[in-house]
């Protein structure tokens, strides 16, 4: 498929998402997922700020460690971080030269194959509440279409925290906030659980939250917070499609 | 920035700390950063019930203890809801919720109440308190740095529940994350491997930790890569040997 009917695709499925009832991690995943189709980039993800400020992961294009990891040293260091707190897009930051900027953070990033970072701020009415993440292996500029792409899907991603509501106040959205954040958690503690029951990998773990979720038309982080709670069993899982039954 | 904010909290905890406990001094400091009357914590415990941890003063220890009694009220709340719940002003009419707290919180001098879920994704460790002898909300900076003591604070109920040393308490939770994934997947793991609630799992893990003297990280990357597991037949921690 094209990049601007994937786009279109894209706006299309988040905008019917975001009329009914969904998952706020779920739409950030599929986000993410679509960074890195319709933008040159390799691995995307979203960090949000809890409402005491502290910057965590909620979503990613891979549920590799090789990914997740470098969300979790930006909670305290790298361009997230800088991107959440001055409110401003970082674009085309080489790796290779940023070694002062982010000492922590580079050279993990670099060892993981990465040349190039960018972040785009999500703000909402004057507050930066996270930030989309962008990597790439390769070093060089985005081209400006993709600059304009990724703001512009970091924006709906914003948006998608709103909840269809139309006018949130501060309260409800830091509910909304800790909540996804929370959830966030849950998914990872079913992941483990997942994991020792069926002797699966952390990837297959989510696929298959996620494909339960899907087809049974129930929240992500429900399905999670079921397998966690044990009211539903790992065993019972679906599995995504083209995945062979043990 | 919450970097600073963080450092303040931890500042402040060692100045009471000389002269308290750290659970007391917990609540002195959240009372201090966001500049109310007072601050309680409340643990939850199976079954939806709560036990007092500790209060900064004498009427939080005293609408600590109403809350439980009756079971209504700011921290019961939201520990069982999961969200934030405020009351900036118990005299107006418009709340009559609580119709056993309100009044007597009232009684006490209280004028609002403001509770915080503590929790870590499926652990519910039960909530902080917040009360102020004025009606009014709270503003955008204590309400950021409300929820930044209760995010520090469900990390301490942890560690105190998983036998932290004494000393350093501290250090030991401004060191970690809100998330550490390889935790939390260890903490799942864990949980089946002992057939216990991802809770106690969660426990367990930071306190085996404490015991080999290892960081949680370590020990949970140790686990998820299947090099250390718990045994429950033998009841005993076990590392595999091979790889």
């Amino acid at each position: 498929m094209g990049r601007e009917a994937l786009l279109v695709a894209t706006l299309v499925e988040l905008a019917d998402n975001l009329v009914d009832d969904y998952d706020v991690i779920d739409v950030l995943t599929v986000l993410s997922d679509r960074c890195v189709l319709a933008i040159d980039v390799d691995a995307a993800g979203v960090m949000l700020a809890s409402p005491g400020g502290e910057l965590q992961f909620v979503a990613s294009s891979s549920e590799s460690m090789r990914v997740l990891e470098l969300f979790q040293i930006q909670a305290n260091e790298g361009p997230c971080v800088d991107c959440f707190r001055d409110g401003k897009a970082i674009i085309n930051s080489s790796l290779v030269e940023s070694h002062e900027r982010w000492p922590h953070f580079t050279p993990r990033a670099l060892e993981k194959g990465f040349q190039s970072v960018h972040c785009l701020p999500m703000r909402l009415r004057g507050r930066t509440i996270g930030a989309l993440n962008l990597f790439r292996s390769i070093q060089g500029p985005l081209d400006d279409t993709d600059v304009v792409v990724a703001q512009g899907l970091a924006d709906v991603a914003t948006i998608a925290i709103l909840q269809h509501r139309s006018s949130l106040d501060a309260n409800a959205l830091n509910d909304q906030l800790s909540g996804a954040l929370n959830s966030r958690i849950i998914i990872e503690q079913a992941k483990g659980i997942i994991v020792q029951s069926e002797s699966c990998d952390m990837d297959e773990a989510f696929a298959r939250l996620r494909a339960q979720a899907r087809n049974h038309n129930v929240g992500l982080s429900e399905i999670a917070l079921r397998v966690v709670d044990g009211t539903l069993l790992s065993a019972d899982l679906d599995r995504p499609k083209g995945a062979p039954a043990s | 920035m919450t970097a600073e904010r963080l450092i303040q909290i931890f500042e402040l905890m060692e100045i009471h700390e000389r002269t308290r406990e750290h659970a007391p001094a917990l609540c002195t400091v959240a009372a201090e950063v966001t500049n109310l009357s007072g601050a309680a914590i409340a643990l939850a415990s199976p079954g939806d019930q709560f036990t007092p941890l500790c209060a900064g003063d004498e009427i939080s220890e005293k609408l600590l203890d109403l809350e439980i009694t009756v079971g209504q009220g700011p921290g019961v709340e939201a520990s069982l809801s999961g969200v934030a719940i405020f009351e900036s002003n118990l005299l107006s009419p418009e709340s009559s919720r609580w119709m056993f707290y309100a009044p007597e919180a009232v009684a006490l001098g209280v004028r609002a109440v403001f509770g915080y879920p503590l929790r870590i994704g499926a652990a519910r460790f039960g909530s902080l308190i917040l009360y102020c002898d004025q009606p009014g909300m709270l503003d955008d900076t204590q309400t950021s740095d409300a929820y930044l003591m209760a995010s520090v604070i469900g990390r301490a109920v942890l560690a105190m529940q998983a036998g932290a040393p004494g000393e350093g308490l501290e250090n030991e939770i401004a060191g970690l994350s809100m998330l550490d994934f390889t935790v939390h997947q260890a903490a799942g793991m864990l949980a089946v491997q002992a057939s216990v609630p991802v809770k106690d799992a969660l426990v367990a893990l930071r306190s085996h930790a404490f015991a080999t003297e290892s960081s949680p990280t370590t020990l949970a990357a140790r686990v998820v890569s299947r090099k250390t597991r718990y045994d429950a037949l033998s009841g005993a921690w076990r590392d595999e040997l091979s790889g």
